[in-house]
């Protein structure tokens, strides 16, 4: 086991190298960054060059590279051009996108499991075609439309809620968004689980538990569903850094002032550190998470743990 | 009788219409007997176990008649709680693959003592010594260690034992072992089939011993059932059967066991195929692969015929397949 997570930690570091390589060259040299800086005129040549002296942009590309990604490593991700530091702008947006991310989360637990075992347990009945059917439609319909959708009726028209969010964004606010950015994945692990469940149903140790004379219920908790919930907790967990980055959409809608909301300004805006900082923590982030999906893969198949 | 079936039948809705997989089967077993079961795949000898311990997949599987007598009340009769507690403490069932039978995300001590969890109400500390055990009682060495291990880390024949233990766990009157022994190398097969036998001995069981293989067989069996087409066509004391078959089919299946003084020969082999259960021929259902039918035989069913005392033939001329002995 340790052995295996020092495998998987040293796998870490090429894709960490290669991703945040491919974004930094994809800013730095498919774009310009002083370009931003002068807002929506061109830039006075004299002036551009004398920003790009400054800020090292004359160097060889591979020195900016190894500039930069030593000044992450001592934590200092550069200033964003209105002078604010990009460590500043996390340090505010990531505890909101996580508030968001832990309510999605916790909404494709509770709905989508729960949804998936009562469909998988009555496969062909009333309640699985309909559920069937509303996942499908979930997952046709973008993001986007859901969203403005919830925002238009429970926001406006009916006035449940406030349809946007204030910077604080505590809990009680991101329900509505939450379950918006959680929805396509909800429906995805409504099927997941469901398909997972049908087919371990007619696993051969399922009929052994049967054979021993276990009531149904122990049937389906200790042994159907221990092991048809594998798959479901590894897309959960792989899904949590999607979620993390994949949040611009909705937070985009319901004013949410976190990852997204930031790396949305800074593209639109050309701000460079702030885009390529941002980036860089999503793969942080991406990594870990898959690094805990597969520890916890091991540690729920015993099979993958030993091998 | 322990155990007494009644002309059961069972039938599956299929693509292709229903599926008769057990057409009228009877059979029994007395305490300490062993009954072995014989038949091709398809032949119902799996299906009429699973009714029999009541884990038969209903839809599609349906029973449409017959009865289950276990100590003399009708299975088929109780209630689903009350057959439950007879599963595993009655009556438990030894499957063929031990690997997909096991939970692969269970401690094997824990699944052994789940048994005496659920139906004696122990704690999981008590459960867990009886597990130890059990599995030194199927001698599996060092069970105190390995009973914190997974199927996957056994072998083959080891994990054939912990079924059987789980089997065994609650001194069940009766034991059903579907091909327990198919999945193995040979050399296992005979330690396992040796254990199960002597196990069998120790505690007085029942056992029903579904196989294929009539090597198997003829060491452990008492008396022998022999199913085609989900029916018995011909059930007998175990020597009677190898020293004189009564059923043109059961012949068939002894000729075409490999023999070594019959080295370099070809090997005989029944011709044709088993029927589809969903057509299965009028008459004899073995009419179409049987050397000795006649017109008979595509129109009349046979009943089971009684031959000698505890034995019985469903073919017209089993006196014919009798005493023609060397063909």
């Amino acid at each position: 086991m340790g052995r295996y997570v020092v495998r998987r930690l040293l796998q870490m570091v090429p894709v960490f190298v290669g991703s945040t390589l491919l974004i930094f060259l994809m800013v730095n040299v498919m774009g310009d960054p002083v370009a931003g800086l002068c807002g929506d005129r061109q830039c006075d040549p004299a002036t551009a060059a004398q920003l790009r002296r400054e800020f090292g942009l004359d160097q060889p590309r591979w020195q900016q590279y190894a500039t930069y990604m030593g000044n992450v490593f001592t934590g200092d991700f550069g200033t964003a051009f209105n002078g604010q530091q990009v460590t500043e702008l996390m340090s505010t947006a990531f505890p909101v996108t996580v508030r968001l991310t832990i309510v999605a989360v916790l909404f494709e637990i509770v709905i989508g499991v729960t949804l998936g075992v009562l469909t998988g347990l009555r496969r062909g009945r009333p309640v699985d075609t309909t559920v069937l059917l509303l996942t499908l439609v979930v997952i046709s319909v973008p993001t986007f439309v859901t969203g403005l959708l919830l925002q238009l009726l429970l926001g406006v028209t009916w006035g449940w809620i406030k349809p946007s969010v204030s910077p604080d964004a505590a809990f009680g606010e991101l329900i509505v968004p939450g379950l918006v950015l959680a929805s396509v994945s909800l429906a995805y692990v409504t099927r997941l689980t469901r398909t997972s469940l049908a087919e371990n149903k007619r696993a051969d140790y399922v009929r052994t538990a049967v054979a021993k004379g276990l009531p149904r219920h122990r049937v389906v908790t200790r042994h159907l569903l221990r092991n048809s919930l594998i798959p479901v907790v590894t897309f959960i967990g792989t899904d949590i850094g999607a979620l993390m980055g994949g949040a611009i959409v909705t937070e985009r809608i319901f004013n949410i002032h976190g990852v997204g909301y930031q790396l949305y300004q800074g593209i639109l805006r050309q701000n460079t550190q702030t885009v390529v900082g941002f980036v860089t923590v999503l793969v942080l982030v991406f990594l870990v998470a898959n690094l805990l999906v597969d520890l916890l893969y091991a540690v729920l198949d015993p099979r993958i743990r030993y091998a | 009788m322990l155990l007494d079936v009644r002309d059961l039948r069972v039938e599956f809705r299929t693509r292709d219409g229903v599926a008769y997989a057990v057409n009228g089967v009877s059979y029994g077993v007395d305490a300490g007997e062993t009954l072995a079961v014989l038949g091709e795949s398809g032949s119902g000898k799996s299906v009429t176990a699973q009714a029999v311990m009541g884990i038969l997949d209903t839809p599609p599987g349906r029973i449409t008649g017959g009865r289950i007598l276990f100590r003399g009340r009708d299975l088929l009769t109780l209630k689903e709680e009350e057959r439950r507690r007879i599963r595993g403490a009655g009556m438990a069932m030894i499957f063929q693959d031990a690997l997909s039978a096991l939970n692969p995300v269970m401690t094997v001590g824990d699944q052994l003592g789940e048994m005496f969890v659920v139906h004696r109400g122990m704690s999981r500390k008590d459960a867990r010594a009886r597990a130890v055990e059990l599995m030194d009682r199927v001698r599996i060495p060092a069970a105190a260690q390995r009973v914190r291990d997974y199927p996957h880390q056994f072998s083959g024949g080891m994990r054939q034992r912990i079924m059987i233990a789980m089997a065994l766990a609650l001194e069940p009157a009766l034991i059903i072992a579907d091909e327990p022994t198919t999945a193995l190398d040979v050399t296992v097969q005979a330690q396992v089939m040796d254990l199960l036998a002597e196990l069998q001995r120790e505690y007085r069981m029942a056992l029903i011993l579904i196989t294929h293989d009539l090597g198997v067989v003829a060491d452990v069996a008492d008396r022998i059932a022999v199913m085609y087409a989900g029916r018995i066509v011909e059930s007998a004391p175990v020597h009677d059967i190898y020293r004189a078959p009564a059923h043109p089919y059961t012949r068939g299946l002894l000729d075409s066991v490999p023999r070594l003084d019959q080295k370099g020969r070809q090997l005989y082999a029944i011709s044709g195929l088993p029927p589809n259960l969903t057509r299965i021929p009028p008459g004899c259902s073995f009419h179409p692969r049987c050397p000795l039918a006649r017109d008979v035989c595509r129109t009349d069913d046979p009943p089971l015929y009684g031959v000698d005392d505890g034995r019985s033939s469903a073919c017209h001329f089993w006196r014919e397949c009798l005493h023609d002995r060397d063909h």
